[in-house]
């Protein structure tokens, strides 16, 4: 005779959120946030770096509010990728070595909460260490546009430069300064985390290796620059070969060059809210779909 | 009387691994059926490879079976839901190092849905239990290999579970550590608790088993209550204190009366090394 099941202890929710905390926990003991310090004295070189000068002096102001921009942005890029995949590689593989993963799962714990906690925890992160570096990049940019401004406009009206034209000249560096767009921009960072992370995830749950998970992740998030082109490849057709390599590379990996809008940003200009949907739809979309892909292989993987 | 619900129902258990080479099968347990009643320790025995732990995972569902059903208090082991009575501590376990005893107990306890007052009150008991409240706030990175597998038991009992799974839960451990995991044993038995373990040390099994299962190549080749397993039918023994040279004459004279009544050895009984090693070092007979 079976017996009636007993309810699972604690929801879905509370279980998902200590796995997340425990490795939001565990990687932060790893003594990731270090990397802020990184971040932090870059932040402060590009602040007084000088670049060569092409232009006339109207435009220097907003080149070191560029260079300030594209260090940190890409200081961030860096970052949240390389923690996307390898503490995402890292974690799994860890687990299994280590047999807490026994420990773990002889819990009525569902392989999902487990996985999706390991993931939010990453994400937690990350998400913490871009709101401290976006904290800093912002505090940083809002007090050199501040003197920016003021260098550009004496220089104007030193040279007698209509009102109009010192105005266009303060709009143009308050573009450049830390505006919604930048913050924007780090969000967009932020996303392409979740699509890396929650990839890294699927890989792992195969993979037998943090190194494996690691090469292929890189790989694939490499690839991933080239799907349009695929795209494009699978829709004007072609040999048997390139059509199913063209059409599964499409349809299985997002298009990580949509995120140069980021690049636009740093270049001054806006970042419309329709783009930023776009890409949130997307981000999630992915970060769904690899998530539940890796929990199909994971539900059936014996230790 | 209907009989109580088995805490373990392992009915023709078959599982077959794919070896890499040529994708060969190869079976690890075969057809093997236990039935464990509650309140029982259960002792699998077997020599390294014979399929001990492989059971022991199915039975919690790390592994599916490639046929055959295991049950844990009749709910199916592949469930989810069978996990909320039973605690595991597997062979050689390392928990998280950057964690103290203290917030592993309460990481193990929150997944059983645990908290607050609750969650805490149970943690101490348990670190009481294990004797281990004095490192509860030590890093596991810095614990020996006793306090672990202490510590690995304290987290296998944090949800109350009604039923303990043990994979080899003394390996290389001392002996004062070994002893120690014994006597938990033993005290889980005495608050009704079902036991499962599996061990290739003997002499272990021996002092805490109800029921024990001999294993071999994936076959239980033996099965049945310890004290029945090990009795040799035929021989009847008395054990004297403070017998004199006289006293033993005179019974070996007795035996001599019977024709149909062999003695087959006299002599001084021995502790074991265990027993002389713990003497020795803990002060104390144990």
């Amino acid at each position: 005779m079976t017996a009636q099941p007993a309810p699972l202890r604690g929801s879905h929710f509370s279980r998902i959120l200590v796995i997340a905390l425990h490795a939001f926990t565990q990687l932060a003991r790893m003594k990731v946030f270090y990397f802020l310090a990184v971040f932090a004295v870059i932040m402060l070189v590009s602040n007084f770096f000088n670049l060569p000068q092409h232009e006339g002096p109207e435009s220097i102001g907003v080149n070191v509010l560029r260079s300030i921009k594209s260090s940190s942005l890409g200081t961030m890029h860096l970052f949240s990728v390389v923690l996307s995949v390898v503490a995402t590689a890292l974690l799994l593989p860890k687990d299994i070595e280590d047999r807490t993963l026994y420990t773990i799962l002889a819990k009525p714990v569902p392989r999902i909460d487990y996985l999706a906690g390991k993931l939010l925890g990453v994400l937690l992160l990350i998400f913490v260490s871009l709101a401290l570096m976006d904290l800093l990049m912002t505090a940083v940019l809002h007090v050199r546009t501040g003197i920016v401004i003021d260098q550009q406009v004496a220089y104007a009206k030193q040279q007698g430069w209509p009102e109009d034209s010192i105005a266009l000249l303060r709009t143009e560096a308050l573009n450049h300064g830390a505006n919604w767009s930048l913050q924007g921009a780090v969000f967009a960072v932020f996303l392409r985390s979740i699509i890396i992370a929650s990839l890294a995830l699927l890989i792992s749950t195969f993979s037998t290796s943090t190194l494996f998970t690691t090469i292929i992740s890189f790989l694939i998030y490499f690839i991933g620059h080239f799907q349009a082109d695929a795209l494009d490849a699978f829709l004007r057709g072609g040999t048997a070969v390139e059509t199913i390599l063209t059409g599964l590379v499409s349809l299985v990996l997002p298009n990580f060059q949509i995120f140069n809008v980021i690049d636009a940003v740093i270049e001054g200009q806006a970042f419309p809210l329709a783009a930023l949907g776009k890409l949130t739809g997307l981000g999630l979309f992915y970060a769904v779909f690899y998530t539940v892909s890796s929990w199909f292989i994971f539900s059936e993987k014996e230790f | 009387m209907d009989q109580p619900t088995p805490a373990v129902e392992i009915r023709d258990l078959v599982k077959d691994f794919k070896t890499s080479f040529r994708r060969q099968m190869l079976r690890a347990v075969d057809g093997v059926s236990i039935r464990i009643l509650p309140g029982e320790v259960y002792g699998l025995i077997g020599p390294n490879g014979s399929g001990k732990s492989t059971i022991m995972k199915a039975l919690l569902g790390l592994v599916a079976p490639t046929s055959g059903t295991c049950a844990i208090f009749g709910q199916d082991s592949l469930k989810v839901d069978s996990r909320n009575d039973v605690g595991f501590l597997p062979e050689n376990p390392y928990f998280y190092k950057h964690l103290s005893g203290e917030e592993t107990l309460e990481f193990y306890g929150k997944l059983c849905g645990l908290k607050g007052k609750a969650l805490r009150e149970r943690v101490a008991e348990l670190l009481k239990l294990v004797d281990l409240e004095s490192a509860g706030k030590r890093r596991i990175g810095g614990y020996s290999k006793g306090m672990l597998q202490r510590i690995g038991l304290a987290q296998a009992l944090i949800q109350e579970p009604r039923l303990v799974i043990l994979d080899e839960p003394t390996a290389g451990v001392d002996p004062i550590g070994s002893r120690q995991i014994r006597d938990l044993i033993l005290k889980l038995r005495e608050r009704g608790i079902t036991v499962f373990l599996c061990s290739h040390l003997l002499e272990q099994v021996q002092e805490v088993c109800d029921q024990v299962g001999i294993i071999f190549r994936g076959k239980i080749v033996k099965e049945g209550r310890l004290e029945d397993l090990i009795a040799i039918e035929d021989q009847t023994e008395i054990i004297l204190r403070n017998a004199s040279p006289e006293l033993l004459s005179e019974i070996t004279g007795l035996i001599g009366r019977f024709p149909a009544t062999e003695l087959v050895r006299t002599g001084k009984p021995r502790t074991t090394l265990e027993r002389l090693f713990l003497r020795e070092t803990l002060g104390k007979n144990p």
